[in-house]
């Protein structure tokens, strides 16, 4: 069958009228009659071991209902990739080991009472007495294994992946240059505006149910079965509204306590649905972050600017527990090269458990540590060879069926070198007279007006290509079905699907490729959206892969319901779980794979402005240039590169995570800084490319996380540019980056 | 203590413990959850609103100051089926995601614009300093409330 064409269209979003008017209903908002109130405590404890617990004080405050603590899970352990956390830490637990808290955020009690402020009090009343362990906070120290935090895994490195391509000694023989470097990444927390918040009852049909802003309906049920030791068709969890993800709704927040109170309360002869909101404070404590990293590279060019060989050892702080840390670490080990032809390359990549708050998702997914790495490193080659950045990278990227690091071809449809060349050719790159910072005014730090003499200018470019979709042999599906009613013709469309909406405009989009696979108007279509009894597993939002497996998922089932319309059907019924092409996990020697299916390509340039008396850095520009493959929704897509834009910014040059002895000490928007309307780029502009990807719906590629990468190196390349200083390090604060100029003899 | 306030044309009377915010009482009092809360700290402005013409964030003022207040919230902000010019900008120009900072951001902006109906877009900016925004980058909200403001400006 030929598939029925898609236009590209900036269809306004489908839930916006909600979004306007105050009546979409984000988990928090939803208040039904007899609520309960809840709260968390968290242990507060970086390593201790709990050696008792003392609810009575607390149980005798009135309006108290219930506390629940780790003796009342039925299997108190979970994780998405292992379950290695127990969902409390405490005495009489199912599980060993579960008496120790490995995090300050590790949860030790939940209180259910009548009112919030009642919970409230009552948490401050629990008693608890530990014995304090030793910390481990720093991956080096770690890795020596000298107290290991995981008993049962026999050492602080939770995973070691490792690439062995070529040979070295001849790839360094052949080298005229070589730059090596080392970078360290900082953590960032995800800051969606919307902090966790959710709502736990048994419903109609006795199934424990959760109200919850999640990135994966069906992962979050099986989480929350193992944890109760319930079939997972006993669990329902059904997303409202949701405000922001990013990755940072990836694991478990407050899912399980909810389902676990809900399921005792229930056997209490309490009926009663039970809601949790956390404060922001308790967001920032109690969910993880983008990994903080260190990366020591070395890189080889022949004097033509070919690349010889690449070596390697990039650490990720994965913090306390696993969370999706092994994951992260393939996708980093991946891109730490970059998106070049490497014909050597000896790589390292370890995952390290500390008693830091837990890394995990956040959009990117270890590519930015990676393509922070690589894209400093081939600038720095770019200077030294005397070769312009530019042209050093046409000269190495990948293209169709080149072998990556990992000896397979990539997968047809590589588009790197396009994009490079119009992101270079939309800021007019090699002719520096362009700079655009004439016109635009300089913000100074308001107490510390400019000096116009100490102002320099500078321009830098990068790129990166991201996967879509799960990598490395991860399963890999995507559900749909659809409904076509009416006799004659087709008057209403129904589609099921689990996507999440987290912000980033699935329900619209699915709609509207619903409306073209099933050749209808985009008004004729429903949708019946992420509710585990009535939709299906339709995977994550995240790795860039929604609009790419729903969009296959849709096709096929449209087709299957067309057939069945066309057999005289009513309702018409289709459903396909999409399967894309298999993928493999690292062979442990060597790191041989096929990695992933399909990738998105990017490219950013960026011109700055940097006061070498203060420090203080002003993006004039930016420009990105993104293939997309098939715009379906433009000003979705052109929304989702001015938010990825601006949070790399918050990232490269704000953002700062101040942790202390496994605390974190500035869980506050008052002190956590991200990117307010005054503090960003003057000028986003998004290019956007559509070469089609050969296996995505209508040519569609996955975009959201891929104008995150290049941003931090790009800024880094400019700053460079303009002071003639490499900084190895960000968030390039004002401190920051005075102290290094000083350090060059610059300013002051 | 007894509060008494007019909040979208309707005036409600309520006891409240001294302590209690604006935007809990907006909440949790009178179930208009449309009013957010993003932090603690008063730095997001997810809670503004409109009180006695001006845009407050209602997590930085108590319930007993409003106190005899005419108050609107993003709930009130509509004609009856009619949306506001500000919101419906927004709509058409894509000035939310997630939606989460929408209320906030449009009460603010509505503030602005009536205040100022020929604002350059560096005073937009400056006027929207005390409203963050996670997912946006910001753009799309500066277009909206461009929009919004030659419409509203052409109301005059
Ligand atoms: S809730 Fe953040 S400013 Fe009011
Ligand atoms: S739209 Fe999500 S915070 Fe603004």
């Amino acid at each position: 069958m030929i598939p029925s064409p898609i236009s590209s269209h900036s269809l306004p979003r489908v839930d916006a009228l909600g979004k306007v008017t105050g009546q979409a209903c984000y988990p928090g908002d939803i208040t039904p009659n007899n609520l309960l109130h809840g709260k968390v405590l968290f242990s507060g404890q970086p390593h201790a071991r709990m050696i008792s617990m003392d609810l009575s004080a607390a149980l005798a405050l009135p309006g108290v209902v219930a506390i629940f603590t780790a003796k009342d899970v039925p299997n108190n352990e979970y994780g998405l990739i292992m379950p290695d956390q127990p969902v409390m830490v405490g005495l009489g637990s199912s599980k060993p080991h579960s008496d120790v808290s490995l995090w300050e955020g590790d949860h030790v009690a939940v209180i259910v009472a009548e009112t919030e402020l009642a919970a409230a009090q009552a948490r401050d009343k629990i008693e608890i007495e530990w014995e304090q362990l030793p910390i481990v906070t720093d991956v080096r120290e770690a890795m020596k294994d000298e107290i290991i935090l995981h008993p049962w895994h026999g050492s602080n490195i939770l995973h070691k992946y490792q690439i062995r391509k070529g040979d070295m000694a001849a790839g360094w023989a052949a080298a005229d240059v070589v730059v090596e470097g080392s970078y360290t990444l900082p953590y960032q927390e995800h800051a969606y505006l919307q902090p966790e918040a959710g709502l736990g009852y048994i419903d109609e049909e006795g199934r424990v149910t959760i109200e919850i802003g999640g990135q994966w309906t069906y992962e979050d049920q099986e989480q929350v079965a193992h944890a109760l030791g319930l079939p997972a068709d006993q669990i329902r969890i059904i997303y409202p509204a949701i405000g922001g993800a990013f990755g940072g709704r990836e694991d478990m927040s407050l899912q399980i306590v909810l389902g676990l109170a809900a399921l005792r309360l229930q056997e209490r002869g309490i009926k009663r649905p039970l809601r949790i909101i956390w404060s922001r404070e308790e967001s920032i404590v109690g969910h993880h972050k983008r990994h903080r990293a260190v990366v020591h590279t070395k890189w080889g060019a022949t004097k033509e600017g070919m690349i010889t060989a690449v070596s390697s050892e990039l650490i990720l702080d994965s913090g306390s527990y696993a969370y999706t840390s092994t994951k992260v670490l393939g996708n980093a080990h991946l891109m730490v090269t970059g998106p070049y032809v490497i014909p050597n390359a000896h790589l390292d990549s370890y995952a390290v458990t500390t008693n830091n708050v837990p890394g995990g998702a956040f959009r990117g997914f270890g590519g930015p540590q990676g393509a922070f790495a690589a894209e400093n490193q081939m600038n720095k080659l770019a200077e030294k060879l005397g070769i312009d950045p530019v042209e050093l990278r046409l000269k190495n990227v990948l293209h169709d069926g080149s072998i990556l690091t990992v000896q397979s071809p990539m997968p047809p449809g590589v588009s790197i070198d396009q994009v490079i060349e119009r992101c270079a050719a939309e800021i007019g790159w090699g002719d520096s007279n362009q700079l655009s910072v004439n016109g635009h005014q300089f913000s100074s730090i308001q107490s510390l007006i400019a000096n116009p003499q100490s102002l320099c200018h500078g321009r830098g470019i990068a790129c990166s290509f991201k996967n879509v979709g799960f990598s490395f042999g991860a399963p890999e599906r995507c559900e749909a079905t659809i409904a076509l009613h009416g006799q004659r013709e087709i008057e209403r469309v129904v589609l099921y699907h689990g996507a999440a909406e987290v912000g980033q405009g699935s329900h619209t989009v699915l709609k509207q490729m619903a409306a073209a696979a099933v050749g209808v108007d985009i008004s004729q279509v429903e949708l019946v959206m992420s509710d585990t009894a009535t939709s299906g597993d339709s995977g994550s939002v995240s790795a860039s892969r929604m609009t790419w497996m729903a969009g296959n998922s849709i096709r096929g089932a449209a087709e299957k319901a067309l057939a069945a319309w066309a057999s005289e059907e009513r309702p018409a019924k289709g459903y396909v779980r999409f399967t894309p092409p298999p993928t493999t996990g690292y062979a442990e020697e060597t790191g041989e794979c096929m990695p992933n299916f399909a990738y998105g390509y990017v490219a950013e340039a960026v011109e700055l402005t940097v006061d070498v008396e203060t420090g203080h850095i002003h993006v004039d520009k930016v420009v990105c240039a993104n293939d997309v493959g098939k715009a379906i929704n433009p000003m979705l897509i052109q929304g989702q590169i001015e938010g990825a834009v601006v949070q790399a910014h918050g990232y490269s040059l704000m953002e700062n995570l101040w942790v202390e002895n496994g605390r974190i000490r500035n869980p506050f928007f008052s002190q956590y800084l991200i990117p307010g309307i005054k503090d960003i780029p003057d000028h986003v502009e998004s290019v956007i490319m559509e070469i089609p990807d050969p296996i995505g719906p209508w040519g569609a590629r996955g975009m959201a996380e891929m104008p995150f990468m290049p941003l931090a190196p790009a800024i880094i390349a400019a700053l460079h540019d303009a002071t003639g200083v490499w900084f190895d390090e960000i968030p390039l604060t004002p401190a920051r980056v005075v102290a290094k100029l000083r350090e060059h003899g610059i300013g002051g | 203590m007894k509060v008494s306030m007019t909040v979208n044309g309707k005036t409600y009377t309520r006891d409240v413990e001294p302590r209690m915010l604006l935007v809990h009482f907006l909440r949790d009092e009178l179930g208009m959850t449309g009013t957010n809360i993003g932090c603690d700290t008063s730095q997001c402005g997810a809670c503004t609103i409109h009180m006695n013409g001006m845009a407050v964030k209602s997590c930085t003022t108590l319930a007993v100051q409003a106190d005899g207040a005419t108050i609107t919230t993003i709930e009130g902000l509509a004609n009856g089926s009619e949306l506001h010019p500000m919101q419906k900008a927004f709509w058409e120009n894509h000035g939310l995601q997630c939606g989460y900072c929408t209320p906030g951001m449009i009460m603010a902006a509505t503030k602005l614009v009536e205040n100022n109906p020929n604002m350059t877009e560096a005073e937009i900016r400056h006027g929207l300093e005390g409203n963050i925004c996670r997912c946006t980058g910001y753009e799309n909200i500066v277009r909206s409330v461009k929009a919004a403001a030659a419409q509203m400006g052409g109301g005059d």
